[in-house]
C-alpha cells in the first residue's frame, strides 16, 4: 500500500515539474487586465492538455495547465461514510482560510474535494521546488489527518458508548 | 565553467538591455520602472530611473549607434528615451494597441523598431522629421494570436514574429521614405507592407524567441513543447528541422555564429545547439555545471525501506517514509531564464553574453574557455 502512494506522489511530482512553466501573459480578450487563463478558458490556444493521474476509482489528482496559470484539484480517499463527513468538514475548514495559504482555491472544481490556483506570480516570488514539495506534502498528510480524525471519533464514540451502557448493568 | 560574472539586481527581473559601450544597463525589476546601472570602479550602481510606464515593462531595446532606448509595457504604449545631457527624456510612441505590447526589438538601422502585442498585431514605428513624432504601421489580421517574439532580418526588411498559436511568420516592412534606398537595389522591391512572405506551421505549442542568423540565412525559434526549430533557406521552399531535448521548454534563442545557437529557458541553464558539416542540426550539451543531486534509492522495496529503519535513519536521509523532496537545481539562475543578450561588438561571432532571469540575477557568459564549443 505504501509503496503505490510513493509512485502517486512522484508521478504527480514529475507532471507538476513539467507543468509549471508559467510566464507573465496579459489578457487577450480584456485591455489592461492580467487574469489567469486556467479559470477564464476564453481563448483555447492558450490552454494545455489536461492531465488526470489516478491512483485508484477514489483517488485522483487533475492538473489543468495554461500560459500563466496551473490548477491542481485533488480527490483524497474516502472508504466509508464517516470519512466522507471529515473530509467534506475539514477540507472546508480549510478552503475559508484560502488566503493564509496563497496558492489554495476558495471553491473546490466540480467533482473534487480541494483545488489549488498557481499564478506566475506565485512562481515569481516563490521557489518552484517548494511550491511542489508543499502540494505533494499536503497530499500525504490530508490522508494522515483524516485517519487520525477518524480514529479519534471511533474513540470518542466508543467511550461515550461504554460509559452510556454502564447505567444497565 | 563558463559563467564570467553573476550580478543580483532584483528580485525579479523580466528583460535587459546593454548600452552599446557595455558600461551601462537597463532592467526591469518586474515593475513599471527601467533601472539603469552604471559599473563603478567594480560596483553596480543605479544612475537613472525611466518611469513613464503604468504597467509592466514587457520589452527593452537599447541601440547600439544611436543610443536610444525603446520600451514597450502591458499599458499599450512605448516610449523612446534619448540622452540629452545627462537625463533620458522620453518621446510617447502611439502603437495604436487596445491590448499589452509584449515585445520590442531595434531593426539593424535603427530607423525603425517592431512591438508585438496581445492584440494580435506587429507595430512597426519609424520616425517622421517632419512632424517630429513616431508613426505606427500596423499589421493586422495576420495573427490568430498574441505575437510573442519579433526579429528583424538584417537587411532591414523582413520581419520574423512567433505567436501563441504556434506558428512563426516572416514579413516585409517596406515602408516608403524610411526604406527608400533600398528598395531600388533589393530583391525584395516587389513586395509591400505585410505582406506575408512565409508561415512556419511546425509547432503544436506556444512558440517564443524567434532569432535570424547573422547572415540571415537560418532562422531559429523555440517551442513550448520542448523542442527548437531550425529553417534553413527562408524563402519559397524552406528546409526545416527541429530538435527535441529531454527538459523544460526554452523562452529565448541566440545565434552566436552562423551554426551555433544558445537558448534559454525554465531549466535554467544555457543549452547548446550546433549544426554539423550537413547542415543539421541537434543539441550539444548544457553550458552551466549541474549539481549531482544526491539521494537515496528512490525505488526501494519496502524490506528494504524496513531494514532501513533498523539501521538507522541517516543511511536513508532524514525522513525514510516520506517520499523524496525535489532538489534545488544547483545552477546559477534559481528560477526561469527569460531574456539572453549578446555583449561585445555584435558582428558574426559572439564570444560573450548575458542571460537574465526571474531570480533578479544578470549572469555574464563567456565561451573562451569552452575548448569543445570553439571548435564547432
Amino acid at each position: 500500500m505504501a509503496n503505490t502512494l510513493r509512485l502517486y506522489l512522484t508521478c504527480i511530482r514529475n507532471t507538476l515539474e513539467a507543468a509549471m512553466c508559467l510566464q507573465n501573459f496579459p489578457c487577450q480578450e480584456v485591455e489592461r487586465h492580467n487574469k489567469p487563463e486556467v479559470e477564464l478558458k476564453t481563448s483555447p490556444e492558450l490552454l494545455l492538455n489536461p492531465v488526470l493521474i489516478c491512483r485508484n476509482e477514489a483517488e485522483k489528482c487533475l492538473i489543468e495547465t495554461s500560459i500563466n496559470s496551473l490548477r491542481i484539484s485533488l480527490k483524497v480517499k474516502q472508504a466509508d461514510e464517516l470519512e466522507n463527513i471529515l473530509t467534506k468538514k475539514f477540507l472546508r475548514f480549510l478552503s475559508m482560510r484560502a488566503e493564509a495559504f496563497q496558492v489554495l482555491r476558495r471553491k473546490p472544481v466540480q467533482g473534487y474535494d480541494i483545488s489549488f490556483l498557481i499564478t506566475n506570480y506565485h512562481c515569481e516570488e516563490m521557489q518552484k521546488h517548494k511550491l511542489i514539495d508543499f502540494i505533494v506534502q499536503f497530499m500525504e498528510d490530508i490522508d494522515k489527518e483524516i485517519s487520525e480524525l477518524k480514529m479519534s471519533v471511533n474513540t470518542r464514540g466508543r467511550l461515550v458508548a461504554t460509559e452510556f451502557l454502564k447505567q444497565f448493568i | 565553467m563558463a559563467v564570467m560574472a553573476v550580478h543580483q539586481f532584483a528580485q525579479c527581473i523580466t528583460c535587459h538591455a546593454w548600452s552599446p559601450d557595455q558600461s551601462m544597463v537597463a532592467l526591469c525589476p518586474n515593475n513599471n520602472e527601467v533601472h539603469i546601472y552604471r559599473l563603478v570602479e567594480d560596483k553596480w550602481e543605479k544612475v537613472h530611473v525611466l518611469q513613464k510606464h503604468d504597467q509592466v515593462i514587457s520589452g527593452i531595446d537599447w541601440s547600439t549607434r544611436s543610443n536610444r532606448i525603446v520600451t514597450a509595457s502591458h499599458d499599450r504604449n512605448s516610449y523612446v528615451w534619448n540622452l540629452e545631457g545627462s537625463e533620458w527624456v522620453p518621446t510617447l510612441v502611439i502603437l495604436r494597441l487596445n491590448r499589452a505590447a509584449l515585445c520590442v526589438q531595434w531593426s539593424p538601422k535603427e530607423n525603425k523598431f517592431a512591438v508585438g502585442s496581445g492584440a494580435k498585431t506587429v507595430c512597426i514605428c519609424y520616425y517622421e522629421q517632419e512632424n517630429n513624432w513616431w508613426v505606427s504601421k500596423l499589421i493586422r489580421k495576420r495573427h490568430d494570436s498574441s505575437v510573442t517574439s519579433v526579429s528583424w532580418h538584417p537587411d532591414n526588411i523582413l520581419l520574423a514574429t512567433t505567436s501563441t498559436d504556434g506558428k512563426c511568420r516572416v514579413f516585409s516592412t517596406l515602408i516608403k521614405g524610411v526604406d527608400a534606398k533600398d528598395s531600388k537595389k533589393g530583391t525584395s522591391s516587389d513586395s509591400k507592407f505585410g505582406e506575408l512572405i512565409v508561415q512556419l506551421d511546425l509547432s503544436s505549442s506556444w512558440t517564443f524567441g524567434v532569432k535570424w542568423s547573422p547572415s540571415g540565412n537560418t532562422l531559429a525559434y523555440a517551442g513550448h513543447n520542448s523542442m527548437i526549430y531550425f529553417v534553413d533557406d527562408v524563402g519559397p521552399s524552406p528546409l526545416a528541422q527541429n530538435v527535441v531535448f529531454r527538459d523544460l521548454p526554452l523562452r529565448d534563442v541566440l545565434f552566436v555564429s552562423e551554426r551555433k545557437v544558445i537558448g534559454v529557458g525554465f531549466d535554467c541553464n544555457p543549452m547548446v545547439f550546433a549544426a554539423d558539416e550537413r547542415g543539421i542540426w541537434s543539441f550539444v550539451r548544457y553550458l552551466g555545471e549541474r549539481k549531482a543531486a544526491s539521494s537515496g534509492p528512490r525505488y526501494g522495496s519496502q524490506f528494504s525501506e524496513a531494514f532501513g529503519k533498523f539501521y538507522g535513519q541517516s543511511k536513508h536521509g532524514v525522513s525514510n517514509d516520506a517520499v523524496e523532496t525535489s532538489r534545488a537545481r544547483g545552477t546559477v539562475h534559481e528560477n526561469c531564464i527569460n531574456c539572453i543578450m549578446p555583449l561585445g561588438d555584435h558582428g558574426t561571432l559572439i564570444r560573450r553574453f548575458s542571460t537574465s532571469g526571474l531570480d533578479g540575477r544578470i549572469v555574464v557568459w563567456d565561451l573562451e574557455n569552452e575548448q569543445d564549443l570553439l571548435e564547432l
